[in-house]
């Protein structure tokens, strides 16, 4: 072993404009989650800078990027992520906590959003007692809690068979024309065609 | 904040087995600690209690106290009753002769102490705390009764005695004319295990006329101390030595068996801050665990918007809550401990006592509860507080 650096990312310049849908696509070690993690500020690079809404992510303090992952970012995880203590209606209205809503509002909120995924039969049931397609459902809701303008999905569709993953899918879309942009990882091709740009990303690079 | 109690719960409630062992844990210490001070209050309160009826009182030996030993230095003399009754604020004295005899009752001997002295005095000094159980107490013209003890009618010889059984003194005849109660602790020493004479009857059979005991009883406790002096220094005149006469007011014996209690007081937290000391490890151990296990919710909660003092404050709460409920359930078990203790441990020794449950030391063993569980539960949460969210929402 040397000490030579290894990127997990390099030379990446990527624009990704207000309102849009984009897929990034890319084999598994191509650098594409670490970019996702960067622009939904769990994680900041090491040179170079990510600019939300025109803030450079890489100097704000570490309450003011929790701030931004609550109030301007809803992430949506291959692995769901639910808390599995919490029954689907107290997941969703977790964000909302964590943000210092009231209650009754968030509650409230959280009810409006489930019944919004088709889930609104199934609030009071634990994530163990869902289906994969069900708790990605509620993890939606989850990240729609804030209203934030950015969703994240990080391989999205990447545990539920095809049916569900189209059906995540029309979620996604239902959300990016009511004005919010989507940004996906994926490795599936037929799913990253659903966006309306996509990115290929190769050995922490983004080709084309 | 109600919601963060709710969380808090929830991920107790999760791990319940682990939980209810951690608040054993620290209920044990907290138990210890509660119960050993009840105990060890209600033994202080019921030998001081009785003392404290005793107050007014000096007692007076020939003698003096060199370390921890009692060195008897010879007797008093009429002269020194005499002068003690000049000095000013004594409201009774009794001089008493004191020493063994052998005692025969149906043939059986056993050798036993005598303690002679005015019946009337010996009257005000004994028979008024304890009571006779049967027949009476003696009369001055009593030359041949006695009255004894419970001891020595129950225990000292293979058959019990009765009032008008007859007693061999020293080869001279007495009837028992009356029987003691079964004394409680302060007088059980003075009274259970003696034989009870007239004055003149006990320098008949101890053919003696030294004194060899002085009980004083003054009017006001508060001038006891300074009578204790006078009297120290007029006996000593008397015998022409310094230090002859050591006359101790029950006022200082109390002190002393405050100052003897708030050691062994001392010792009982000390040990059961060791129970505590493990039982903090204990909740810090589970809290560890649980940051290890929940690294992986960590970072969802992070990742959703939770700021590292929201986490820090959801794991200090449970682990506050964890010791809290140990507390609680700490003071209780102590209490009822307490209670089991005195009444085993009062029985064996034959003394009666009830453990005294101070709201001090219930107070006091929460604050402690709360201040071991907050303080071991801080490291692991500030652990999970300065998670990176990026490698925790990866850990499986």
């Amino acid at each position: 072993m040397g000490d030579a650096e290894v990127y997990a990312l390099h030379d990446v310049n990527l624009d990704i404009q207000e309102g849009e849908f984009i897929a990034i696509i890319g084999p598994s070690g191509s650098g594409k989650s670490t970019l996702l993690n960067m622009i939904g500020c769990l994680d900041t690079p090491t040179s170079g800078a990510v600019f939300i809404d025109g803030i450079d992510t890489g100097k704000l303090s570490e309450n003011k990027l929790a701030e931004i992952r609550r109030e301007k970012i809803g992430f949506i995880f291959q692995q769901f992520n639910l808390v599995h203590t919490l029954n689907a209606l107290e997941n969703v209205a977790l964000p909302m906590f964590f943000a210092g809503v009231k209650r009754e509002t968030r509650l409230k909120r959280a009810e409006e959003l489930l019944a919004n995924v088709g889930l609104g039969d199934r609030i009071y049931h634990k994530p163990s007692e869902m289906s994969g397609g069900e708790q990605q459902r509620v993890a939606i809701a989850r990240a729609l809690s804030n209203d934030p303008e950015i969703v994240i999905g990080d391989e999205p569709t990447g545990n539920v068979d095809t049916e569900t993953g189209n059906a995540i899918m029309d979620i996604l879309e239902g959300l990016n024309h009511e004005g919010r942009t989507i940004i996906v990882v994926t490795h599936d091709a037929e799913i990253a065609a659903r966006a309306g740009r996509t990115k290929r990303m190769r050995d922490g690079r983004v080709l084309d | 904040m109600r919601d963060k109690f709710l969380l808090a719960y929830r991920s107790i409630r999760e791990r319940r087995t682990r939980s209810i062992l951690t608040v054993l844990g620290i209920a044990v210490g907290i138990a210890a600690i509660v119960s050993l001070m009840s105990v060890g209050y209600g033994m202080e309160e019921a030998i001081t209690g009785e003392l404290t009826g005793m107050a007014d009182m000096i007692s007076v030996m020939p003698g003096k106290i060199t370390g921890h030993a009692y060195v008897e230095l010879g007797s008093f003399t009429d002269r020194d009753v005499k002068d003690l009754q000049r000095i000013g604020g004594i409201k009774d004295i009794t001089a008493m002769t004191y020493d063994a005899a052998e005692v025969e009752y149906r043939n059986e001997r056993s050798p036993i102490f005598i303690i002679g002295g005015d019946t009337k005095e010996l009257g005000i000094f004994y028979v008024e705390p304890v009571g006779i159980k049967e027949g009476r107490w003696l009369r001055e013209n009593d030359f041949k009764g006695c009255v004894i003890g419970d001891r020595v009618a129950n225990d000292f010889f293979d058959e019990v005695i009765h009032v008008n059984d007859k007693l061999i003194i020293n080869g001279e005849k007495f009837i028992v004319v009356g029987i003691f109660e079964k004394a409680s602790t302060m007088y059980a020493s003075d009274v259970d295990p003696h034989i009870f004479l007239t004055l003149h009857a006990s320098k008949e059979a101890l053919q003696t006329n030294e004194i060899k005991y002085i009980m004083v009883r003054v009017y006001d406790i508060d001038e006891a101390e300074e009578i204790a002096e006078e009297i120290k220094e007029a006996i000593n005149d008397n015998h022409g030595l310094d230090d002859f006469a050591f006359a101790m007011t029950i006022g200082s014996a109390i002190e002393q068996i405050g100052t003897v209690f708030n050691i062994i007081r001392g010792l009982l937290v000390g040990i059961a801050a060791i129970a505590l000391v493990v039982a903090s490890i204990g909740i810090m151990n589970t809290m560890l665990m649980s940051v290890m296990e929940r690294t992986h919710e960590i970072g969802v909660m992070k990742a959703i918007g939770a700021k590292s003092s929201d986490v820090l404050s959801l794991f200090l709460l449970e682990s506050s809550m964890v010791s809290l409920v140990g507390g609680v359930v700490g003071c209780v078990l102590g209490v009822v401990a307490a209670k089991v203790i005195s009444l085993v441990a009062g029985t064996a020794m034959g003394i009666e006592f009830s453990a005294v449950v101070k709201p001090e030391v219930l107070l006091g063993g929460m604050a402690v509860a709360m201040v071991v569980g907050v303080l071991s539960g801080f490291y692991p949460a500030r652990k999970a507080s300065r998670m990176s969210p990026v490698e925790a929402v990866r850990y499986e």
